[in-house]
């Protein structure tokens, strides 16, 4: 008999009797499958049998079959076993199936598939096409394990300056900005709450026990900073010119950018929101002689004085 | 970092199967055609990720399978006719199982990564079908994780996205002006659309494009207008979701540039084809380059945190862009 017979057999037996089996009765209801063998080589395939129906999810309980505690019997908790039915809408399933169908997360794609297999045709008239690249993180799984379970957790990390240092972090969230994923804990030996990026902690982050709750309220997204490119908060603003080729592109990106006006070269004026010391310089830069500041002259001469000692050096 | 290309191409999957992935299938595969009678074969296959074949050496197991004492009466009945698939005496398997907990998280987490991805017109649903399926698994299965995963709002949101995609299921050609910042201009061209997707917090469009008679990634948000010709094209199976971001192509430059502790978000943020640590904090990365104009302008606004090792010119084209950039000033 094919192992995946035998296999398919066995998940309706279990599924479909009313009582506990024994092995012994499985053994002989199943007879083409473990009666061949002598009792010890079925019993051993029988337990590797277990193994992978546990494997891939099939609750398979051990239960004693007598008041004695003597006799053991195997059986499927329907409950357990069967997904919920639940209620999606065509668009909610068409949406999941954008999120999760593309090369890549095989997790994630068997999740969908049983999903969807729970559904009529009709539902699945109009799937969308897939949406999402296959990017993983080793340790996105093991430590959305320790967010769900409320753990603590170690690894090395190492700061986007570079620099590099053990954590013990209770783990109290997951967020993901600009297509990164943070994770969001206690920071215990910095008495503080920080957020570290996924792809910065070493491949070895390991479970060190319970954590602690967060505070009332949390929210991860909350302590995910930015990252250190385009201007920061507004203070102050500053206006500058970009070149037709550029402007939509530079305002686009700048939250509350404002077109003050179109020049005659058809070069277009724009305000900023500005912070002195913030990452306005570099970003200016970054369209080198497509864009000029036309005010505040503090930061025309800022970017000047930049200018001047690059030619310097 | 851009994703690494390799590793979930569909040739690696086609070593022998296990029993236990074969059977994972099977039990995912019969509900549907269960609740589905007369469903096609090719649809069922392509719908569960499996080529005809395959799925048809399964079902053929299948009848075999059933209750004891396994006599007419008590085998799955399989009916496969004119390429339509009917399955009897099989109701218990009629649901599929629940969902593991890694399925549970894997599904979770990359659905808060979409539905936090600027513009996803079906964000909402994305929502509330993680929102349905996190009350429906309940805490056994996603423990505290509902509460407590999130996605910050970031990024652009491209204008032109919906259009994008209407264009790449429709197979129609458009016309778009892209800022491209390899060369820091903005150009016309007519690209076919093919496959939109999400990755490393930005959108882009694999396309063929006219203009280079070339197969190019164009990011969404830098797609200032895109209108549609009418044209429609055939598609050539261009690779979308789960590709590198950048293609090595023939005439590359390999920059090497030493950066600064301030300046290392630049490895993060572009692809690398070396990095090394220099042990003072510094690190010098290879970043391959088809183009020179953007890394000059970069390197512009991460003066003095980096220092040119490679092409030897390359320091000098960015004084001459600073040169350029200073006379605007008078």
């Amino acid at each position: 008999m094919h192992p995946l017979e035998r296999l398919v057999n066995l998940v309706a037996l279990l599924l479909e009797s009313r009582t506990p089996l024994t092995f012994d009765q499985i053994r002989s209801k199943l007879s083409e499958g473990y009666g061949h063998q002598d009792a010890s080589s079925a019993k051993r395939m029988f337990e590797r049998d277990k193994d992978v129906l546990r494997d891939i999810g099939v609750p398979i309980e051990v239960v004693s079959t007598d008041a004695w505690d003597v006799e053991h019997g195997y059986t499927i908790d329907k409950d357990r076993y069967y997904l919920p039915d639940i209620a999606f809408t065509p668009e909610e399933l068409s949406a999941l199936f954008v999120a999760v169908r593309s090369a890549g997360d095989v997790s994630a794609e068997e999740a969908v598939r049983k999903l969807l297999s729970g559904a009529d045709r009709g539902i699945l008239a109009g799937l969308g096409p897939p949406a999402l690249g296959g990017e993983t993180d080793p340790n996105l799984s093991r430590a959305a394990e320790a967010v769900a379970e409320g753990r603590r957790v170690r690894f090395a990390y190492r700061t986007s300056r570079g620099d590099r240092s053990d954590r013990s972090v209770d783990a109290f969230g997951l967020a993901v900005r600009g297509g990164h994923w943070y994770l969001v804990g206690l920071d215990l030996d910095r008495e503080e709450i920080r957020s570290f990026r996924l792809s910065r902690i070493s491949d070895d982050l390991e479970i060190a026990g319970e954590g602690t709750e967060p505070p009332e309220g949390f929210r991860a997204a909350e302590h995910v900073q930015a990252g250190p490119w385009g201007p920061g908060d507004a203070e102050a603003t500053a206006t500058i010119a970009f070149a037709p080729d550029v402007a939509w592109w530079a305002t686009e990106g700048v939250a509350s950018a404002e077109t003050v006006r179109t020049l005659e070269d058809g070069w277009i004026e724009v305000r900023v929101p500005w912070s002195p010391g913030e990452g306005l310089i570099p970003w200016i830069l970054s369209f080198g002689p497509d864009a000029e500041v036309v005010e505040p002259p503090e930061l025309r001469s800022e970017i000047i004085g930049r200018l001047e000692a690059i030619l310097a050096s | 970092m851009p994703p690494e290309g390799g590793g979930h191409s569909g040739a690696t999957r086609k070593a022998p199967e296990k029993a236990s992935e074969r059977l994972r299938r099977l039990l995912t595969v019969i509900p549907y055609l269960v609740r589905n009678q007369g469903t096609r074969v090719a649809e069922a296959a392509d719908l569960f990720g499996m080529s005809e074949p395959e799925l048809l050496a399964d079902l053929d197991l299948l009848f075999v399978s059933g209750l004891p004492p396994y006599g007419p009466g008590d085998l799955i009945d399989v009916d496969i006719q004119d390429g339509r698939i009917w399955i009897g005496m099989a109701d218990y398997f009629g649901r599929p199982l629940r969902l593991t907990r890694s399925e549970a998280l894997a599904i979770y987490l990359r659905a808060t990564v979409l539905a936090g991805a600027p513009g996803l017109e079906e964000a909402p649903a994305l929502a509330s079908a993680i929102g349905k399926l996190a009350e429906a698994l309940g805490q056994e299965t996603l423990g505290e994780l509902p509460e407590r995963v999130d996605s910050a709002a970031d990024g652009r949101t491209p204008d032109t996205l919906g259009e994008l995609r209407r264009a790449a299921t429709d197979h129609e050609r458009l016309r778009i002006e892209y800022y491209a910042a390899s060369g820091a201009e903005t150009t016309d061209r007519e690209i076919d659309p093919e496959e939109v997707f999400f990755a490393v917090g930005n959108w882009y469009v694999a396309a063929w494009d006219h203009r280079s008679e070339s197969e190019r990634l164009f990011r969404a948000d830098r797609i200032h207008a895109a209108a549609a010709t009418g044209e429609r094209f055939d598609p050539r199976g261009l690779r979308g979701a789960g590709r590198p971001l950048y293609t090595p192509k023939e005439g590359d430059v390999r920059v090497i540039v030493r950066l600064r502790p301030e300046a290392r978000w630049v490895a993060e943020y572009y692809e690398t084809s070396r990095e090394q640590e220099m042990g003072d904090g510094r690190l010098e990365v290879e970043l391959p380059a088809g183009r020179l104009e953007w890394l000059e302008r970069l390197l512009l606004r991460l003066w003095p945190d980096a220092e040119v090792v490679d092409p030897p010119d390359l320091g000098e084209r960015v004084r001459e862009l600073a040169d350029r950039t200073r006379q605007r000033y008078g």
